[in-house]
């Protein structure tokens, strides 16, 4: 009798639970009724850690600049405009001295001077600087040698050859507080992380959510970016919502008010919602088919290559595919950056012209051209449409879908892969950060890492680096021009386009614009009442 | 004797652990793909230097039987190592996502006993029945639906349309749980958090399902199938002709001996509930330890990935061991 009496008490008490859970809840918006001004984030992906020096992740970066500003930043157009720094000025082709703005203070309310800029940055170049482990953004700095304090509120950074693109690289580099970390250690740092950001950090587990309210002492920003003061939400969650479709039902729900990473044939339905507003921007991935020339011989000809360019229909690719929201790229940049060609105008889709430089490369139609096309699952689609494309002037191509992570070796040791479509990120928008992995010949691990297509011009390699050590901008242009040209001639890939950057907000969101490089800061972003 | 028995399998389990990590440490190393380079990501502006140092760091510059030595040796400390990627120790970052996974895995079960074994009572009970029929078509859905489109499905009928539970996550910030354990309905329960415990339930409720409908399933077509073969029993017609009610016969008569093959599966659930929930983890951001591991994976991070795989071992073997000895319980004539 009395086990009965357990058994219906427990199912009551379980029926009781979840009935509870049913009948007592309300709508799922509950934060927003609670905190009228919580601004909540979905991320894509975890966030890997909260100190601004142990990471590569563009995850990772977002949430950080969030609660940490840099010397400099970069506005939703891409252009370096000063934040913690009050001017800046290259002394000589190696050095230059930043002026730092005074009455700013971290989030414990020390002041930040020239020593925590000395600081991060040596933190950054000396090997074993972080507790015993190295920074993975050393390479970020290109040949910075050291950084010295000159008085509280000015700072010299020397390096070791001009390095031109530096202030464009600048934005990525975050000041953390000097006697804090010394004081507590890296790892304490990293649990307990204080910049000088709009945002403090409240709460965080990294791959769940991670809480931050308004730093009311914020000195207020870039001076370039409206409206200058602090944040205006009291605080900022940003969830990770590994799933899209999860992502975009808690968008719908109400659960979150931005998204990152809308895929394109979501859009239209979002459209559709008066509650949401989808927002795209030029990205900053340049996409491309690499043809190694050391694997398939056929693709030693530069006939072949171009004709492979000449196949292919990338602006109705762009249009069916992508929905319409891809840049195409025409040569090896992306449209809009440092230097970019205008008078390269790409290959017209032209399948005669196409059979005819195949058939004087010994080719006609097609014959004796048979190769494997490799790619990762999430560019499947465009890959197989590239395909079609080659397979119509009698090509014989096959797709082969891996996981990046098994591929990429591959393509690093060569000798088996003739052709790979794949992506390569190029947040400066400066041509050298995306030549010196694509283009330059391939000489150890670094130079030429992702030069899959085994491209070798000692031509471009020598100007290239020529341009590299040039400071005087219109130079630089110049060359870069000429270094455009020469790769759209020689062909070593098939170009293709530029994804843009789709993120979607509720429409309770204001002064929210995404930016090239996949970053959302919060920094000027409120909301309606 | 028993508890003897219980130690011996205990120890018996040790060999089988050493054997899981060194398979798994041979696994993440043969597969193709360098962590230094994968962390590097597809950007330029990558030093060798900085690279070389990296590897140096996390020992990939040694030979393979040095890593190996290293690895066990830290296991035998009981050191699982650091992440390569999160730079934190592994230990802990299997200790802060598997309270998640084990409320997730809990809240499951309870879901899937709480539908199944009625169900499967009934269905018997009243066999060829419309209900009958009904629920063993919906058994038959419940096993064939894919988590992650059931998932969805959920979220888009219970969270978009009809704002009656969240669509994903643990709790929403604004609740302000004070964390203990790390398992939010006792943490709620502890600190008196009644509104946290409500939420935490929310949350619960439709990655439970999810998770549990499957087995659910599984059960409820167990627990028919034995209670039809009890039913047949001669000690169950013995039973109704002393006179007894209906509900005495079924529920203790015939359920108990029905439900020993049931206890079976519902105890070795309990490892394919921790080990399978990694789909379920991804679809509702659920923080555990499912979604750690495949993150890690993809970014071949071998300490996280090998530390995690053991946790996951042992919770597989102890849950074995578990079901062995709840056997024993509720069939006195076996042993372990």
């Amino acid at each position: 009798m009395d086990r009965k009496w357990l058994i219906v008490v427990a199912f009551v008490l379980i029926a009781a639970l979840f009935g509870g859970v049913l009948g007592g809840c309300g709508p799922a918006d509950e934060v927003e009724e609670e905190e009228p001004k919580t601004l909540i984030v979905g991320l894509a992906q975890s966030v890997l850690t909260l100190d601004p020096a142990m990471h590569r992740d563009r995850t990772s970066e977002t949430v950080i600049r969030n609660m940490f500003d840099g010397l400099v930043t970069r506005t939703t157009s891409m252009d370096i405009v000063p934040e913690i720094a009050e001017s800046y000025t290259q002394l000589t082709p190696t050095e230059w001295e930043f002026k730092i703005r005074e009455g700013i203070t971290f989030h414990n309310g020390d002041p930040l001077t020239a020593d925590d800029v000395e600081f991060t940055f040596m933190r950054i170049l000396t090997e074993g600087a972080v507790d015993g482990q190295s920074s993975p953004r050393k390479g970020l700095l290109g040949s910075l040698l050291k950084v010295e304090k000159t008085d509280d509120y000015t700072v010299l950074f020397t390096f070791e050859e001009p390095w031109p693109i530096f202030l464009r690289m600048l934005p990525h580099q975050q000041i953390v507080p000097k006697n804090y970390i010394e004081e507590h250690g890296s790892d304490y740092f990293a649990e307990n992380p204080i910049g000088a950001g709009p945002f403090k950090l409240v709460e965080a587990a990294l791959d769940e959510k991670i809480v931050m309210e308004r730093f009311e002492d914020y000195y207020g920003g870039s001076p370039e970016i409206p409206p200058v003061g602090p944040a205006q939400v009291d605080t900022a969650i940003f969830e990770v919502i590994p799933e899209t479709s999860t992502r975009i039902a808690a968008l719908q729900a109400g659960d979150v008010h931005i998204i990152a990473n809308v895929p394109t044939h979501m859009v239209d339905q979002l459209e559709a919602d008066p509650n949401i507003a989808v927002k795209t921007c030029t990205g900053t991935n340049f996409f491309s088919v690499s043809l190694d020339m050391e694997v398939y011989e056929p693709f030693n000809d530069v006939r072949v290559r171009k004709a492979l360019n000449h196949a292919v229909d990338v602006d109705e690719i762009i249009a069916t595919v992508m929905d319409g929201l891809a840049i195409r790229c025409p040569g090896p940049c992306i449209p809009g950056s440092f230097g970019y060609n205008e008078a390269i105008t790409g290959y017209d889709y032209d399948p005669e012209k196409a059979k005819e430089l195949l058939a004087e490369a010994g080719y006609p139609e097609g014959e004796g051209l048979s190769f494997v096309l490799d790619t990762q699952d999430a560019h499947k689609d465009t890959a197989e449409a590239i395909v079609q494309y080659l397979e119509e002037v009698g090509i014989d191509v096959s797709v082969r879908v891996w996981d990046w992570g098994v591929l990429k070796p591959l393509l690093d040791e060569g000798g088996e892969r003739a052709a790979v479509f794949s992506s390569w990120g190029n947040s400066t928008m400066e041509p050298h950060d995306l030549f010196e992995p694509k283009f330059v010949s391939k000489l150890d691990d670094v130079l030429g890492r992702g030069n899959y297509s085994r491209y070798s011009n000692p031509e471009f390699d020598e100007l290239f680096f020529e341009t590299t050590v040039l400071i005087d901008d219109n130079e630089r242009i110049a060359n870069y021009k000429i270094l455009q040209e020469m790769l759209f001639e020689d062909a070593p890939v098939i170009f293709v386009y530029t994804p843009m950057v789709v993120e979607a907000c509720s429409a309770q969101v204001e002064r929210w614009e995404p930016s090239p490089d996949g970053r959302i800061n919060l920094h000027r972003v409120g909301l309606k009442e | 004797m028993r508890l003897a028995r219980v130690l011996e399998r205990v120890f018996v389990a040790i060999p089988v652990m050493l054997g899981v990590a060194i398979i798994v440490f041979f696994f993440m190393r043969l597969s193709p793909g360098d962590p230094v380079d994968l962390m590097m990501g597809e950007a330029g502006s990558v030093s060798p230097r900085e690279m070389e140092a990296l590897a140096r760091e996390f020992r990939l510059d040694e030979p393979l039987h040095m890593q190996l030595y290293h690895f066990l040796a830290g296991l035998l400390r009981g050191d699982l190592g650091n992440s390569f990627v999160k730079r934190k120790p592994v230990a802990r970052l299997v200790r802060e996502h598997l309270p998640a996974t084990v409320e997730l895995a809990i809240g499951a079960l309870v879901i899937a006993l709480v539908i199944a074994i009625p169900i499967g009572i009934i269905s018997a009970v009243k066999q060829h029945s419309i209900l009958d029929r009904v629920s063993m078509a919906g058994a038959f859905l419940g096993i064939s639906m894919p988590a992650f489109w059931m998932g969805i499905v959920l979220i888009l009928v219970f969270s978009v349309y009809w704002h009656v539970f969240p669509s994903h996550g643990r709790l929403p910030f604004a609740v302000g749980l004070k964390t203990i354990t790390g398992f939010y309905t006792i943490d709620s329960i502890l600190t008196g958090n009644w509104s946290a415990l409500a939420s935490t339930l929310k949350h619960l409720f439709l990655p439970s399902l999810t998770l549990g409908a499957g087995t659910a399933a599984t059960i409820a077509r167990m627990t028919r199938s034995s209670m039809l073969e009890v039913l047949r029993q001669d000690y169950i017609v013995l039973a109704r002709a002393k006179g007894l009610t209906e509900y005495a016969v079924v529920v203790k008569h015939a359920l108990r001996n029905a439900l020993i093959p049931t206890v079976t599966i519902v105890a070795l659930q309990i490892g394919t509930f921790l080990g399978g929930n990694m789909i379920v983890e991804t679809v509702f951001g659920w923080p555990g330890l499912g979604r750690l591991v495949v993150d890690a994976i993809q970014r071949r991070d071998f300490p996280l990935v090998q530390g995690a795989v053991i946790v996951y071992a042992l919770t597989f073997v102890m849950a074995n061991l578990l079901a062995d000895i709840i056997y024993t319980f509720v069939n006195p004539k076996i042993e372990l």
